[in-house]
């Protein structure tokens, strides 16, 4: 059963995680009401990259896998209406590592995910737009790119 | 017993001699000596006496191996053989030290022996059984006497001392479950033990000496909360080699 893959590759992810991942990052499954865990949703934290305008936020991303899960990569999701290029208005990450038929591999590891996406907020690729607003103002206004960028920083500040 | 041949050839040494010089030589070669002419001519040697019972032996073994119609033709060899064994045993080998050959033995009584064989085998194996059964039944009546013993123990017993005995052991056991930690620096890694109900205070203090800095500028944070200092691993549901950060206060 597809789904028995998936639920086993996720559960020692997780473990995985528990044990080692990049300091500043969050990556646990959801937890639900009754106190059981989904592992096929996971919350996540994306540390802005010390030394860019993204330094100083914390920002939220959802991990949605499938029952296709290695097969088919999960869909990342920031809030709506985040600001960067390659993010669509709905907040899912526009990523060839994302993509099942470009950079996707089954092998690729929840932590390579979100140091990706990680690398992915301080370098946009303008070759391929998912929102007007970021993919407008980083082309045509680097300046005012910048300010709106420092401003979402400062609006996903650290939990803790 | 004195072979009939050396005696008469100690009796004619004596003769010779002188009367009263009776010792019997330290040798008697006599009984090495073959007592049967033994021929070397190839044909004879197949049908000489000493080589009967080894080629009945084979031809029993073949008999055996092959179907039944080859059984009986082994059979028939068989009956021939055997009389000419018996008579070469009495005739020449009856004073001598040699093993006689296995009586000759019908197929059917043969046959008839292994059954008889597994019978007793059966058999033994059933008072094997039997004996085993008689033991089990003994442990069984053993252990409820036992049983009974401790059951009117118990009874007599105040329920509370047992509470008593136990709970402190549960709590010695508890005690002695240990974690490593690894708590994790934005440049490196630390491992620290820790015992899994100890609160974390005694950890983050331990830590911040380590580091040279004050406990109240360091935040610990497991899976992107922030980690109450009074809590426990435990409470926290932490396993061994699990990873908590560290965050300096801006």
């Amino acid at each position: 059963m597809s789904g028995g893959i998936a639920r086993g590759r996720l559960a020692e992810e997780r473990k995985a995680w528990r044990k080692n991942h990049p300091h500043g990052f969050v990556a646990k499954p959801e937890t639900m009401a009754d106190g059981t865990v989904n592992l096929m949703i996971w919350h996540c934290t994306i540390p802005g990259k010390q030394g860019t305008d993204w330094e100083g936020g914390c920002f939220p991303l959802t991990l949605h896998f499938s029952e296709d899960y290695p097969s088919k990569p999960p869909k990342c999701k920031f809030p709506q209406g985040f600001f960067h290029p390659n993010v669509y208005p709905s907040g899912t990450v526009c990523l060839s590592i994302l993509n099942e038929d470009s950079g996707w591999r089954p092998a690729i590891t929840v932590k390579q995910i979100l140091v990706g996406i990680q690398d992915l907020l301080d370098q946009p690729n303008p070759a391929d737009p998912a929102q007007t607003d970021g993919y407008h103002l980083f082309i045509q206004d680097p300046t005012e790119y910048k300010r709106r960028v420092r401003l979402q920083a400062k609006q996903y500040p650290p939990i803790v | 017993m004195m072979p009939m041949a050396a005696a008469a050839a100690a009796g004619a040494e004596a003769g010779a001699r002188a009367p009263e010089d009776e010792l019997e030589p330290l040798f008697d070669y006599s009984r090495v000596q073959p007592t049967f002419a033994f021929n070397f001519d190839d044909t004879d040697i197949e049908n000489s006496d000493i080589f009967v019972h080894c080629n009945k032996r084979h031809k029993v073994s073949n008999g055996d191996a092959d179907a039944d119609d080859g059984a009986d033709e082994g059979d028939k060899a068989d009956q021939k053989a055997a009389p000419g064994a018996k008579v070469a045993v009495a005739a020449d080998l009856g004073e001598e030290d040699w093993l006689p050959p296995p009586p000759s033995k019908s197929k059917d009584a043969v046959r008839a022996e292994l059954e008889k064989n597994s019978i007793l085998q059966e058999l033994r194996l059933q008072k094997q059984v039997m004996a085993k059964f008689a033991e089990s039944a003994n442990d069984i009546l053993e252990k409820l006497v036992e049983t009974a013993k401790q059951k009117v123990d118990d009874a007599n017993e105040p329920p509370e001392h047992i509470d008593l005995d136990k709970s402190p052991e549960r709590q010695v056991e508890k005690a002695r479950e240990k974690l490593v930690i690894t708590i994790q620096e934005k440049d490196g890694q630390q491992q620290f033990r820790v015992y899994k109900d100890e609160k974390f205070d005694k950890l983050f203090k331990a830590y911040a000496k380590k580091a040279k800095l004050s406990p109240s500028d360091l935040t610990f944070v497991f899976d992107g909360d922030k980690i109450n200092p009074a809590s426990t691993p435990e409470d926290l549901g932490l396993e061994d080699d699990d990873m908590i950060e560290v965050r300096h206060k801006p």
